[in-house]
């Protein structure tokens, strides 16, 4: 009786506020796919749609609908284009829920102008800022990859610990880059590592012969890259290596990527760098998942970006409704232990469980296990070139 | 620790790091500065879509080196892309002509003020700039073949046996040559043919150069064509030392613009010594010379600090600064620029 | 169609398509894009009163733009002691060490008259001042951007109202449109464009490199508001009861729970819409005030004289007319103008992000607004923000769409088909061109010409 009644009061509101079709749920991805890391999402969105699609696909999900995915290009750096993005996905399409944003201004921006005011669960698998620790978010934001405060740290003992004392640093002059950058130079210094030049560099720019020739001439022999692969980040590296300035260079997340090798090639071996996620069975089901959906499952924030899509699923599940702040509530209970252990793929299992009124654990792609601000711990895998970018071990 | 003559080393890290890039950088930005300033002399504007107008015409070149690769057609050890320069050039001398028999010939029969044709460009501006995007999209294009390297600084170590290396790259090579060539004829051609003259006498006193007789149809023709040969080459250039990537042109037309000022606008000479002050100014005053004075300084006085001017941040500002300097000095620049 | 019907008219059309907005798409949607068109306007008034009344060829609205956005920070955001203890001091001293040296500077270099090495001297005095300064700064800047880099690392603000902020950005652009104008306005046309483009660029690179100051590429965000925020108002009885009174007829009927519930999502969608509101009106009556100001300024003695010069300087100047000095004070004041309108903008958006100031967006476009608005006239400047700014947002899914219908005999999975849907987002700048480059052919005075009708 108390379900029919809640399904009633359900329908009625969604037709006082003119919401959706009852058969399909619509769901938000906002993502960068133009500007400075357009590369990186090519694989990111179709991570996430896998998860929306494996849940549609069950026929489980809230007595058999369907969700439909609405893409929103949030640009990366014009937080107006993605305030105005993501007001039209939510005032204007209705979406439930917010897959993204990808870079952390823009995720700010939406977090603040929309999200939060409009009450609408966002779980961004990329924005990595520090700051966004501390966002007044009233528990609508979450994100499945770890603040850079970490990965700068990890970083630095990475390189510490293969033998290097003395490094020059260059950053993308974004808040990105610049978090980045700050956590790793305090980090190597307090490892007793020297750092003797940090300098930002601009995308998108006509030249980098000036940058370079001062990297290289501060004394270093490896350079630590903290930029875009398909941005200044490559023009640095290219340069460089044109000038015979650097043997070795660390890279950050954001340059990591096939392109890199395939653009410069042989003399990247030995380039070494860190990348979020740890080594797990998910991560190893969900790579199999996606490769044979033809997406590149190892590339940055992949699985976090399933990990988004599916924690917003189970989340919707465990309401038993598209309420916008029921979802809020139990992003927390199916994200963190107690509950039956759920990988990647096994959508389902969990859908159903979470039908039958009991509690799940998303383990993921990415074993997600959410702190109380709603962000992950980070583990990291130190990755080196070889002949492409291979798993050293895990941090 | 070092081999070699210490100031043998402080050279070539100089010459490596500071003096090639800046040439090479310098050529490219003279090339730009130069077509900015022909269609002022003659025509009496600042072509805002100079920038875009370069990014059309690599763009072309670009498509067609793609096509020629894949009939298997090369130039052996040097880039595909100069043989589909020629290409490249005679496209972008059609959509000048073109843009100019449907934008600015209006405008130059009912003679508008200058201004009026400083907006139009803006206007052309955002017509290329959309265009060239959506023709070949935003990304970073890669048509490089050829031989990437004349000498490595691994192989010039070893040659010469010092701790320094020098590095050439074929498109630092081909883009100081290709600059010097195309200069010496430009110089030629205003100098010594007749419609190089007429131009000269059409930038220089425009009612004066009508009575004598000369077309003014024909003179803003060669202006294009010349113009249209100027910003492909530098484009094209440019793009084979650097990348090719649409957005990029918009921020080189502001160090183009400068370099033309600080020459003063009209004055091809004057856009030669600006590029190349401009492009030497940016590396110079942000290079850290640390590792220079190391090798140069006895070793009690080696210096702690990286001896930086500039930080790198403000590299972008570099020309800015210098030309607002140079304009307060002389206000229609060094080589004192024409005024409309 | 009678010249002064033409105003109502085209204003008329312009509201229309707004409305069209908000059935179409959703309300929401189109409040956003009417208070960035107010937002548009405003600036577009500032560049119109130095390129409309004094022909003043002005390309560094950006940087203005992005001064009155500096100023919300450091008026609105709370102080930050532990900055400000460690390096409050020396900063300070840093700052009069500057102005001082700067006034001896500029007394050596009167004083030392036509006597010989003047320029040489001056040169070594600035040196000289530069490392005086830079020894209180360097250490100072250093000391304020380590105080917890993540979170603050810069001075803040002085925790005043945001609406103060406003006049504040107008302030901050006015004093520097009066130090740009007494170095370039001197220098012509072609080569004060360029001047002002360059610096603009250099107070950008400033804006994002001085994190002591602004926090840099690092963005502050979390600005506070003039308006109330919508999570507050979902939860005060006022606005509940207001949502309620407004939707008394669709809530009639229903059962308690089914109405409280129907009730939350309505004043949830209702604060969103509540607060742009909030910011329209706001926004409208600064526009309002400007505007006025404006047109009494225009038609004024001081409007004909200013006109004058821009038609004909040298007659101008032989009627015993301060040339210079009238160009500085337009300067200052359409600059003032633009820095308001930045302060404006950064308000809306909540956070100061220096990274997204680029010169086709915040130059290239504002003087699109002017010139297919109608330069030289207040209202077709005011149309010209309204209109370019649709088209600019709207161009996008239009060209979408319209991609979308033309390739529609293709082959959905088709390359070309997939492309041409790809690249349609820059049909936008295209049509930014077109509309620009035929308003100027046949309609050249812009769509609601100067009414003096001297071009």
């Amino acid at each position: 009786m108390k379900k029919t009644f809640l399904t009633a009061a359900l329908v009625v509101v969604m037709t006082a506020t003119g919401f959706a079709q009852s058969s399909v749920v619509k769901v938000g991805i906002i993502l960068g796919f133009t500007g400075p890391i357009e590369s990186l999402t090519q694989d990111m969105a179709p991570g996430a749609e896998l998860a929306f699609k494996e849940a549609s696909d069950s026929g489980l999900f809230l007595g058999g609908k369907r969700i439909k995915v609405i893409r929103g290009d949030s640009t990366c750096v014009d937080a107006a284009a993605a305030t105005a993005v993501a007001e039209r996905l939510v005032t204007s399409d209705k979406v439930v829920a917010i897959m993204g944003a990808a870079c952390s201004g823009a995720t700010t921006a939406v977090v603040n102008n929309v999200s939060v005011p409009n009450g609408v669960v966002t779980i961004s698998p990329s924005a990595t800022s520090p700051a966004l620790s501390t966002i007044k978010d009233k528990g609508y934001f979450f994100r499945t990859a770890p603040s850079d405060a970490r990965q700068g740290q990890v970083l630095a003992q990475v390189a510490i610990d293969r033998g290097i004392k003395k490094i020059a640093v260059t950053f993308t002059n974004n808040d990105y880059g610049k978090g980045l950058a700050d956590s790793f130079v305090s980090g190597f210094k307090k490892l007793g590592g020297k750092v003797t030049i940090n300098a930002p560099h601009e995308d998108g720019k006509a030249d980098y012969s000036a940058e370079v020739g001062a990297l290289a001439a501060s004394g270093a022999d490896e350079l630590a890259v903290l930029g875009y692969v398909d941005q200044g980040g490559l023009g640095i590296i290219q340069a460089s290596l044109d000038a015979g300035a650097f043997k070795r260079f660390v890279v950050g997340d954001g340059m990591i990527g096939q392109s890199i090798i395939d653009r410069i090639g042989d003399d990247m071996i030995g380039t070494f760098g860190t990348l979020p996620g740890g080594v797990s069975e998910g991560r190893a089901k969900f790579v199999q998942m996606a490769t044979k959906a033809g997406i590149n499952g190892e590339g940055p924030y992949v699985t976090t970006s399933y990990d988004a899509a599916a924690l917003i699923v189970l989340a919707m599940q465990a309401a038993g409704s598209t309420n916008r702040s029921a979802i809020r509530s139990k992003v927390m209970m199916v994200a963190n232990a107690p509950g039956e252990k759920i990988l990647p793929g096994e959508l389902a299992k969990g859908l159903k469980i979470l039908k039958a009124g009991g509690d799940v654990d998303y383990v993921g792609a990415s074993s997600v296990e959410f702190n109380d601000v709603g962000e992950v711990f980070g583990t990291y895998r130190e990755m080196e070139i070889k002949k492409s970018f291979q798993l050293i071990q895990v941090r | 620790m070092t081999e070699g003559p210490e100031f043998l080393n402080a050279l070539i890290l100089l010459s490596n790091y500071v003096v090639l890039p800046a040439i090479t950088y310098g050529s490219q930005l003279a090339l730009g500065a130069l077509g900015v300033t022909l269609v002022f002399g003659i025509l009496r504007f600042s072509n805002f879509a100079h920038g875009d107008t370069m990014a059309f015409g690599a763009m072309v070149t670009i498509l067609f080196t793609w096509w020629f690769q894949s009939l298997g057609i090369s130039f052996g050890q040097l880039p595909t892309a100069l043989l589909a320069l020629p290409v490249g050039i005679l496209f972008t001398i059609v959509i000048l002509l073109l843009t100019d028999r449907l934008v600015y010939r209006y405008y130059r029969r009912i003679k508008s003020k200058p201004i009026t044709f400083v907006m139009l460009s803006v206007g052309v501006m955002f017509v290329m700039t959309g265009l060239v995007r959506f023709i070949i999209g935003p990304k970073d294009q890669n048509f490089a073949d050829g031989a990437r390297f004349i000498f490595k600084a691994r192989d010039f170590k070893k040659w010469a046996g010092l701790s320094e290396g020098l590095a050439l790259r074929s498109s630092q090579l081909i883009t100081i040559v290709v600059t010097m060539l195309l200069v010496a004829a430009l110089f030629w051609f205003l100098q010594k043919t007749k419609a190089g003259k007429s131009m000269r006498a059409y930038s220089d006193n425009e009612e004066l150069a009508l009575l004598s007789g000369i077309n003014p149809d024909t003179v803003v023709r060669v202006t294009w064509i010349l113009t249209a040969v100027l910003a492909t080459t530098a484009g094209l250039l440019y793009s084979l030392d650097k990348s090719f990537k649409p957005f990029v042109f918009f921020q080189l037309l502001l160090p183009i613009f400068a370099s033309a000022i600080v020459g003063g606008l009209g004055k091809p000479i004057g856009a030669i010594a600006g590029g190349f002050i401009i492009a030497f100014s940016e590396v110079c005053l942000t290079y850290v010379y640390r590792k220079f004075l190391i090798y140069l300084l006895p070793e009690s006085m080696e210096p702690e600090t990286l001896v930086q001017l500039l930080s790198t941040e403000y590299k972008f500002a570099v020309s800015f600064i210098i030309l607002v300097l140079v304009l307060l000095i002389a206000p229609t620049g060094l080589f004192k620029g024409k005024v409309v | 169609m009678k010249p002064k019907q033409r105003p109502f008219i085209v204003f008329a059309i312009m509201a229309a398509m707004l409305l069209i907005v908000g059935f179409v798409q959703s309300w929401s949607v189109a409040l956003v894009i009417l208070n960035l068109c107010l937002v548009s306007a405003i600036m577009a008034l500032g560049v119109n009163i130095q390129w409309g009344y004094a022909g003043l060829f002005n390309v560094g609205i950006m940087g203005f733009t992005a001064l009155g956005g500096v100023a919300v920070l450091l008026v609105s955001m709370a102080p930050v002691s532990a900055a400000l203890e460690v390096g409050g001091g020396q900063m300070a001293l840093a700052a009069v060490t500057l102005i001082v040296g700067c006034i001896a500077v500029v007394i050596l270099y009167r004083a030392w008259g036509e006597r010989l090495f003047r320029k040489t001297v001056t040169c070594l005095a600035v040196i000289a001042v530069f490392f005086l300064v830079h020894s209180f700064y360097g250490p100072a800047s250093d000391a304020i951007e380590a105080v917890d880099p993540a979170k603050t690392g810069y001075l803040g603000g002085l925790g005043l109202p945001v609406i103060l902020s406003w006049v504040a950005g107008g302030l901050l652009a006015a004093g520097a449109a009066w130090l740009i104008g007494k170095i370039t306005l001197d220098l012509r046309t072609d080569y004060l464009a360029i001047a002002t483009l360059g610096i603009a660029e250099i107070i950008i690179s400033l804006l994002k490199n001085e994190d002591w100051l602004t926090r840099g590429v690092k963005n502050v965000t979390g600005l506070p508001r003039p308006v109330p925020f919508e999570l507050d108002l979902q939860e005060s009885p006022w606005f509940i009861d207001l949502v309620e009174t407004f939707n008394r007829g669709a809530l009639a009927g229903l059962g308690n729970t089914e109405r409280a519930d129907a009730l939350r999502m309505l004043s949830m969608e209702g604060s969103g819409i509540f607060v742009k509101l909030c910011y329209a009106g706001l926004f409208m009556i600064v526009l309002t005030i400007i505007f006025t100001l404006c047109s009494l300024a225009l038609h004024s003695p001081w409007g004909r004289m200013i006109r004058a010069i821009r038609d004909n300087e040298t007659a101008a100047a032989a009627m015993g007319k301060n040339v210079t000095g009238r160009r500085l004070q337009i300067f200052v004041l359409g600059s003032a103008v633009v820095g308001i309108a930045g302060a404006m903008l950064t308000t809306l958006d909540g956070q100061f992000t220096p990274g997204t100031y680029n010169p086709l967006r915040y130059t290239f476009l504002i003087w699109v607004m002017v010139v297919v608005g109608g330069s030289g006239n207040n209202l077709g400047s005011i149309l010209g923000g309204f209109l370019i700014w649709f088209v600019w947002i709207e161009a996008e899914p239009v060209g979408i769409w319209l991609m979308d219908v033309l390739t529609s005999g293709f082959d959905p999975a088709s390359e070309f088909r997939a492309r041409m849907l790809d690249n349609a987002q820059y049909m936008r700048l295209m049509v930014m061109g077109v509309v620009l480059l035929l308003v100027m052919r046949f309609s050249p005075g812009g769509i609601l010409p100067e009414k003096t009708g001297h071009r």
